[in-house]
């Protein structure tokens, strides 16, 4: 048998973007379809993965980083075989197990004890198995006063601790693990990092995605940087971090010169934009939740333009507009002379809950009516949970949630029929 | 622990194996989703209990009201109508309930599918489960039923639950079409309610076959639930089988569950990527 637990070769993955995510089919319009020739908004494709070649020994902790769609999600939903590759094969000697998200199928309704069998079922864990850990799996979690509650009633503190406890008790003999650690208070975390730690020193291959590179560093010995779905550097974590680390400035400026997708006639446009941490001074790769920044727009104009309007908005992954300002709409217009320039925009304290965003970029030479210049989607741009509540936030970034953090306060319930006189 | 086992990951395009023996490693996984199912359902025991058989006992009544006061059934019934309307609504309900609760599960457990790997097949088939067990509870209506009415089954009535799996095999055959298509398109869901609404007139469901007018019993005979309902009452009254009719639908049965669970593998990579 060799001595790799992991073997990828030419791994790709290939995802068509317009057709399945933002307007899903429905059988009326492939009905419609058969009569009116009508094409559908064109799909495009996307490579997350091109081409991946590695190679994982036999208890190696491996760390994958790099920057959001990058490829290191698509990598190990093809590894925990979630999603099929386009391309290549990967193969893996030994009992696998996965862990991307913690608790996994939890049910609200359902009460401690019984979402530690549901969630290790799903998880892949025998009955004999769980029942076996189970003593742990409790002790670990430290809600065994609360095991026969329903779940729903658990602080989110609580229900992170079961969650992590279940899966801290997988023993595959190879791990797969997405951004888990992100979640709970910092002392629960660090006990989780030190379980992770155990897994990893017990002859287990692990394979671990994170943000937080120190938990990279402290976990694993080799890591991998991924940069738009192909392996950039495979080596010992520290020169890989250094490595990530270096490039992350780099990055913190999106280049448009050759930027194709752009309308409009051009008297002036658009070359470049930043993010710029809110008092102009550090140049950001992503911006914590809550935190002013600001937006520079580099511009280079043909002819001169008098009373011209620059505007942004911040769009959803799949395009929402999330917000959008336009400088006239202020008041403020701008005289630009042929050459090129600059211009900044403050934005305050968004309230954008952690994600990945894409900007939009104009200038208007007739604000209001046309743009001479315009940049539909350009880029990508990560809100981090930065220092706001840990709590709230693991709640916020999960699912569906919206893309706006409102501060809401709740009032208690009040008995009785209708309103008071 | 099975260390040798080297799993192949790669691009398999086309159809595919289906597999069983991976659904049967993940049997655990499947008792354990039907479980939770029920348990969710039955958490407030007496609320569960009268909602799965509720149900039926009001649209008992209400045909019972319809057929015996306002239209009166051009042919009689073997056994009292009231009973015989039961067994009917029962079975098709069962049927009806898990093709639709198949149809859909895959739309509920889209979180599960990008999370978690595991036979996609289970996920229909646990439905199916919870369904059979529901059906089992609201079965019991019968016996009191019966027993009123004074009719006395007789040994075929130990083919019942031979009739019950036929249904399930069509449900589950119907319910893996369902659940694949629905991925893709997802009008089918809006669709299937529809088409089951109308499926149960055209059965012999409230009415005997033998009210049929002759001519219009070729439909009754293209229609594979007409002897999984004709053929469930005649096992529970111990009137003669339905033979043809039970064939039909065998054959429906097997035609609708393998074409389903190949389709359902086929479609299944698509899963991950559009849930």
């Amino acid at each position: 048998m060799s001595s790799n637990a992991v073997v990828v070769e030419g791994l790709s993955k290939r995802y068509r973007i317009g057709a399945a995510h933002t307007d899903y089919t429905t059988l009326r319009d492939r009905l419609a379809g058969m009569f009116r020739r009508m094409g559908r908004a064109e799909k495009r494709e996307i490579w997350a993965l091109r081409d991946v070649n590695l190679e994982i020994p036999q208890g190696e902790a491996l760390g994958l980083i790099g920057h959001n769609g990058a490829g290191k999600s698509t990598l190990l939903k093809i590894l925990s075989r979630i999603t099929e590759p386009t391309e290549g094969r990967a193969l893996l000697h030994g009992r696998v197990a996965s862990l991307l998200e913690v608790g996994t199928g939890f049910h609200p309704e359902l009460t401690g004890r019984e979402n530690i069998f549901l969630n290790g079922a799903i998880l892949g864990m025998t009955r004999a198995e769980i029942r076996k850990n189970f003593d742990a799996i409790v002790a670990f979690s430290e809600v065994e006063k609360f095991l026969d509650t329903p779940v729903k009633h658990y602080s989110s503190g609580m229900y992170v601790r079961l969650a992590f406890a279940v899966a801290a008790h997988l023993t595959p003999e190879i791990l797969l693990v997405d951004e888990v650690l992100a979640v709970g208070d910092i002392e629960f975390q660090r006990r989780c990092l030190g379980r992770m730690n155990e897994v990893a020193r017990s002859g287990r291959t692990v394979v671990f995605v994170s943000h937080n590179l120190d938990s990279i560093e402290r976990l694993c010995t080799k890591a991998v940087l991924m940069r738009r779905g192909t392996v950039e550097i495979f080596g010992p974590t520290r020169d890989v971090v250094a490595a990530y680390l270096a490039r992350t400035e780099r990055s913190a400026i999106i280049d448009l010169t050759a930027f194709s997708g752009r309308s409009g006639e051009g008297r002036a446009q658009i070359m470049g934009v930043e993010l710029l941490s809110a008092d102009g001074q550090q140049l950001l790769d992503s911006i914590p939740f809550g935190e002013s920044f600001r937006v520079r727009m580099h511009y280079e104009a043909k002819e001169r333009l008098s009373g011209a309007s620059f505007g942004f908005g911040l769009l959803s992954e799949k395009g929402a507009r999330i917000f959008i300002t336009e400088s006239f709409e202020l008041g403020i217009t701008y005289d630009l002379e042929p050459g090129t320039g600059k211009v900044e925009c403050e934005i305050h304290s968004p309230n954008v809950v952690p994600g990945v965003y894409r900007l939009e970029l104009w200038l208007s030479d007739i604000p209001g009516v046309r743009a001479t210049d315009h940049l539909a989607s350009v880029g990508e741009i990560e809100v981090t949970p930065g220092e706001a509540d840990v709590r709230s936030i693991a709640t916020l970034a999960s699912g569906v949630r919206g893309f706006v953090y409102v501060d809401c306060a709740w009032g208690e319930l009040s008995k009785g029929p209708g309103r008071q006189p | 622990m099975d260390s040798t086992r080297t799993l192949v990951i790669e691009p398999t395009p086309g159809w595919r194996a289906l597999d069983l023996r991976e659904v049967w490693a993940y049997r655990e996984l499947l008792i354990i989703f039907a479980w939770r199912d029920l348990k969710v359902r039955y958490r407030q025991t007496l609320l569960g209990a009268l909602w799965v058989m509720g149900q039926p006992l009001v649209s008992m009544l209400i045909f019972t009201l319809l057929f015996s006061r306002v239209a009166k059934l051009p042919v009689g019934t073997s056994v009292p109508y009231p009973v015989f309307v039961m067994a009917g609504i029962l079975i098709w309900n069962f049927a009806s309930s898990a093709v639709q609760k198949a149809g859909n599960s895959l739309i509920g457990a889209g979180y599960l599918i990008s999370k978690v790997y595991f036979p996609r097949l289970v996920i229909p088939l646990s439905s199916v489960i919870s369904d059979l067990a529901d059906f089992a509870i609201a079965g019991l209506l019968l016996i009191p039923m019966m027993l009123w009415y004074g009719i006395t089954p007789g040994p075929t009535v130990l083919l019942t639950p031979l009739l019950v799996a036929l249904a399930a095999m069509l449900a589950i055959g119907i319910g893996l079409w369902v659940a694949a298509l629905n991925v893709e398109y997802r009008d089918i869901r809006v669709v299937i309610p529809w088409v089951l609404q109308i499926a149960m007139y055209v059965t012999p469901v409230v009415y005997p076959l033998s009210a049929l007018p002759e001519r219009y019993r070729w439909i009754a005979l293209a229609n594979p639930m007409t002897g999984v309902v004709e053929g469930f009452r005649a096992a529970l009254f111990g009137t003669p089988l339905p033979q043809l009719l039970l064939l039909i639908s065998l054959a429906a049965a097997v035609f609708f569950l393998l074409t389903g669970a190949f389709y359902f593998r086929r479609m299944e990579r698509l899963f991950a990527d559009v849930l």
